[in-house]
């Protein structure tokens, strides 16, 4: 109900932004490749390179669209602020959207022609529909004035991931956040005192996790052994990986890259989606998983996981802490853990972006005479190693000490996640640091600093994974990104909708050759065909 | 507890009560009427309360006793302390004052605005009548949109004040049209004998009309405060800073941010869920104040809606 109220709102805002931008375009030139910066170079630094520490000239103003987290509201008087000014001279001037409406009003922002300088915290592909209105600075033209920017994606050799960001353009429009590697989060969390119990491993794969529900459906015969949160598109999109394939949250497009017959193909119609949706079925159909695992809130999953009623259930690193094992503990001697991401039948593999959640320019920042300084502002506090450490940790001998041995420790007085439960302050809440808009992504050490114990050592047996490659781009033009629009919705919508049925039975696995014409008749051919085309016009054009 | 049993209650009432048979009260059809409406009722009571009493129990039961789905109408786990920290949070108060200075603002104005407009729509005399009424009845239907709305509004410098809140949609053309309807119902000698005792148009609204409006005016102060108190969307629009906004808004980014924080597959590096009791406790304490007035006003909303339904 409410995506759906939300698209039709995107709809709209998309509609207008036609109309209201179409002018301001008009007006600022199109910079081009050949980028002339004479005039915008006030407060700028001459010679900064990485390793650097930026600092404005003279006093530099930045707005920022900020996302708000009830968890931790906005506070003018963080040290985050007062800090970032002292080491920049840049003052923040953030524009506070809540969380709960952030698209809606980011779109509205840029399509009225009224958004901040730094539009933070877009995903890679959301920027997409902003990319044809010119309000969006095409970053990738001014990539040489971020000097950390660019010696990460050197070190991490992240430029394939950043090529699957161009535009039809061969532009990008979205400075993304990036990893250093694939990070793998979500996983399977077992009860694991009930696995002792019953003398069972944790599984490596899933076959062995369909053997293990069956022995706990055997000592449990009144339970669901699984039953799932987030709609089940969690498990999906992880197991879906190990599949070779795309389901759940990991089915944001229709279609996939076929790496031995170097093409696009339908996703939903891929005998690896079959497989595992068979998998699934399987799994249901002998009342192995809850078939409310697709439809009930998540609530109502962790409260039967916690009354015992089921014994396994999705999970990420803070679930576990924060959902699962405080509310377990009511049933004598229950343990939870998550296990290593089972294997499929595509192998010991993931399948995953480094690049997380960016921001994006908006295209009146090249106006300004400091926009140079904004643009090494912008590489220094997102890309820098020095300001991800700060933003995460704090300032050092303030929130937080560093050994001789590079081991970060917060100040007894602060504390953060799991550490120093009970401190007066919050390093998020009253300082400001490891907020969603300034910290994410780097160095897998950076990220990690902050994990459990347990978490790294699951982070470890996800290191020997095999990280599939990427698909290549295959950026649509204007005109065929508004066929694809009408193509795309409807038929993700039906294979979502029939994925349902298949794996709960109310439609036989036997008609899905009549599944896969109802998806040719609803155009999935000439969806992948529209695709196939941008990659090959895209391959001719950037080799 | 009532019987709801309809059977039950049909055997009470077919017993005859005294000698009172003859009324068209006690037809049989009537009395059949009479059950099911009951039994129907009870069951919409039972609807409607079911999730407000559940929201209340959970505000003063503990967290885990909620999370393992064991509150329904009587708290578990008795706690006060997730009161006091909601009490205790400087950014829930200050949005609450929010709430309450915009909800008397833009109900004072909309109040004024509406009777003004509404009065002089209800004079059959006043020539283009029915150009205003078209004026305001076309933005039933039609309106500019979202961004040009936007572009309005910041171009009149409203953005960040309250009155990018209490001034776009002052007033509600349903609640003109009743009002309209109502001024029309009053007799027009009243106004007429006031004339000839030398009262000016304004003396006779400020004198006659009004005092004779208070139903009405009743009415659409409890229509627009409510509407204004529960309103988010504009202050989510036309609001850039976190000190400026309503409690709604608040309400909605916690529990937006409590449900879906770790969904979207959205890597929060520290996704700490809000916990149950807090919103309930939220929400407990935002609709508190609409729930304590109602009562009292109730009696005019009850005769209120019946307002302009029937001309003579």
């Amino acid at each position: 109900m409410r995506t759906k109220w939300k698209r039709t709102l995107l709809t709209l805002v998309a509609g207008s932004l036609v109309v209201s931008v179409a002018a301001c375009s008009e007006e600022g030139a199109d910079p081009g490749s050949g980028v002339n910066l004479d005039g915008k170079k006030t407060a700028s630094m001459a010679d900064y390179k990485a390793g650097a520490q930026f600092k404005a000239t003279e006093p530099v103003d930045v707005g920022v669209l900020y996302l708000d987290q009830s968890h931790y509201p906005i506070k003018d008087d963080w040290l985050l602020w007062k800090e970032i000014t002292q080491r920049t001279n840049v003052t923040i001037k953030p524009t506070v959207v809540p969380y709960s409406d952030y698209d809606q009003k980011r779109g509205l922002l840029i399509s009225s022609g009224d958004a901040p300088t730094i539009i933070s915290k877009t995903y890679p592909g959301q920027e997409e529909q902003f990319v044809s209105s010119g309000a969006i600075l095409p970053v990738s033209d001014y990539i040489d004035l971020m000097p950390h920017f660019k010696d990460k994606v050197e070190r991490w050799k992240l430029q394939p991931e950043l090529n699957t960001l161009r535009q039809e353009d061969g532009k990008f429009y979205v400075l993304p956040g990036m990893h250093e590697k694939v990070w793998q989060d979500y996983t399977l969390a077992f009860r694991t005192d009930e696995l002792k119990r019953l003398n069972l491993e944790a599984p490596k794969d899933w076959d062995e996790v369909y053997t293990v529900l069956k022995a706990i459906k055997a000592a449990n015969p009144d339970s669901y052994p699984l039953s799932d949160r987030f709609e089940a598109k969690s498990i999906l999109n992880y197991a879906g990986q190990t599949f070779g394939t795309q389901a759940g949250w990991g089915y944001v497009r229709n279609t996939i890259w076929n790496e031995s017959a170097q093409k696009y193909e339908f996703t939903g119609a891929t005998p690896e989606y079959k497989e595992l949706i068979e998998y699934f079925h399987k799994l249901v159909a002998e009342g192995l998983m809850d078939p409310e695992s697709f439809t009930q809130k998540d609530d109502a999953a962790i409260q039967k996981f916690a009354s015992g009623k089921s014994f396994a259930i999705s999970s990420n690193a803070q679930n576990i802490v924060n959902d699962y094992r405080p509310n377990v503990s009511k049933i004598p001697g229950a343990t939870v853990a998550k296990i290593p991401l089972p294997a499929g039948p595509k192998g010991n593999v993931i399948r995953g972006s480094r690049l997380e959640s960016g921001l994006m320019v908006s295209a009146k920042a090249v106006e300004s005479d400091k926009f140079v300084a904004t643009m090494q502002f912008i590489d220094w506090l997102w890309y820098s190693d020095e300001a991800q450490e700060f933003t995460k940790w704090g300032v050092k001998g303030t929130t937080y000490d560093k050994d001789s041995s590079g081991k970060r420790t917060l100040k007894p007085e602060v504390a953060f996640g799991g550490m120093n439960v009970g401190a007066p302050k919050n390093l998020q809440r009253d300082f400001g640091f490891q907020g969603g808009v300034f910290y994410y992504g780097g160095a897998t050490e950076l990220l990690q600093s902050m994990f459990t114990e347990e978490e790294v050592a699951f982070q470890k047996t996800m290191a020997d994974k095999k990280v599939e490659a990427l698909p290549p781009p295959a950026p649509l033009n204007e005109d065929e990104r508004e066929r694809a629009a009408l193509l795309e919705s409807p038929l993700k919508d039906f294979v979502t909708q029939s994925t349902l049925q298949f794996i709960l039975g109310q439609r036989d696995l036997s008609t899905w050759d009549a599944y896969v014409k109802e998806l040719e008749a609803k155009g999935s051919n000439d969806l992948v065909e529209l695709v196939n085309g941008a990659h090959k016009r895209y391959k001719e054009k950037n080799g | 507890m009532v019987t709801t049993d309809p059977t039950l209650l049909m055997e009470r009432i077919d017993k005859p009560v005294g000698a009172r048979r003859t009324s068209l009260d006690d037809s049989r059809g009537y009395r059949v009427f009479r059950v099911v409406n009951v039994v129907v009722l009870l069951g919409v009571v039972a609807v409607t309360l079911y999730p407000f009493v559940n929201i209340v129990a959970q505000s003063f039961s503990s967290e885990l006793y909620i999370r393992t789905g064991q509150v329904n109408l009587v708290p578990r786990g008795f706690n006060l302390d997730t009161y006091k920290l909601v009490a205790s949070d400087s950014a829930f108060w200050n949005s609450y004052l929010n709430t309450v200075v915009y909800t008397v603002t833009a109900t004072a104005i909309s109040i004024v605005l509406t009777t003004i407009y509404a009065y002089v729509l209800s004079k059959h005399r006043l020539k283009g009548r029915g150009l205003l009424v078209g004026i305001a009845v076309f933005t039933m239907f039609f309106n500019g949109g979202l961004i040009p709305n936007y572009v309005l509004v910041n171009g009149l410098g409203m953005t960040n004040t309250i009155w990018a809140i209490v001034l776009p949609n002052a007033i509600s053309v349903f609640n003109l049209l009743v009002m309209k309807a109502f001024f029309e119902s009053l007799p027009a000698e009243l106004e007429e004998a006031a004339a000839i005792d030398g009262l000016n148009t304004y003396g006779i609204l400020l004198r006659i009309v009004l005092p004779l409006s208070k139903a009405v005016l009743a009415t659409m102060i409890l229509f627009y405060a409510v509407a204004n108190w529960n309103s988010w969307f504009q202050a989510f629009l036309y609001l850039d800073r976190a000190d400026l906004f309503p409690v709604t808004v608040y309400l909605r980014n916690m529990i937006a941010g409590a449900t879906s924080a770790t969904s979207v597959g959205a890597v929060e590096t520290n996704a700490v869920a809000i916990s149950a009791n807090i919103k309930a406790v939220t929400m407990v304490l935002t609709v508190l104040p609409i729930v304590a007035v109602y009562p009292f006003i109730q009696r005019y909303f009850v005769s209120g809606v019946m307002l302009g339904a029937v001309k003579q």
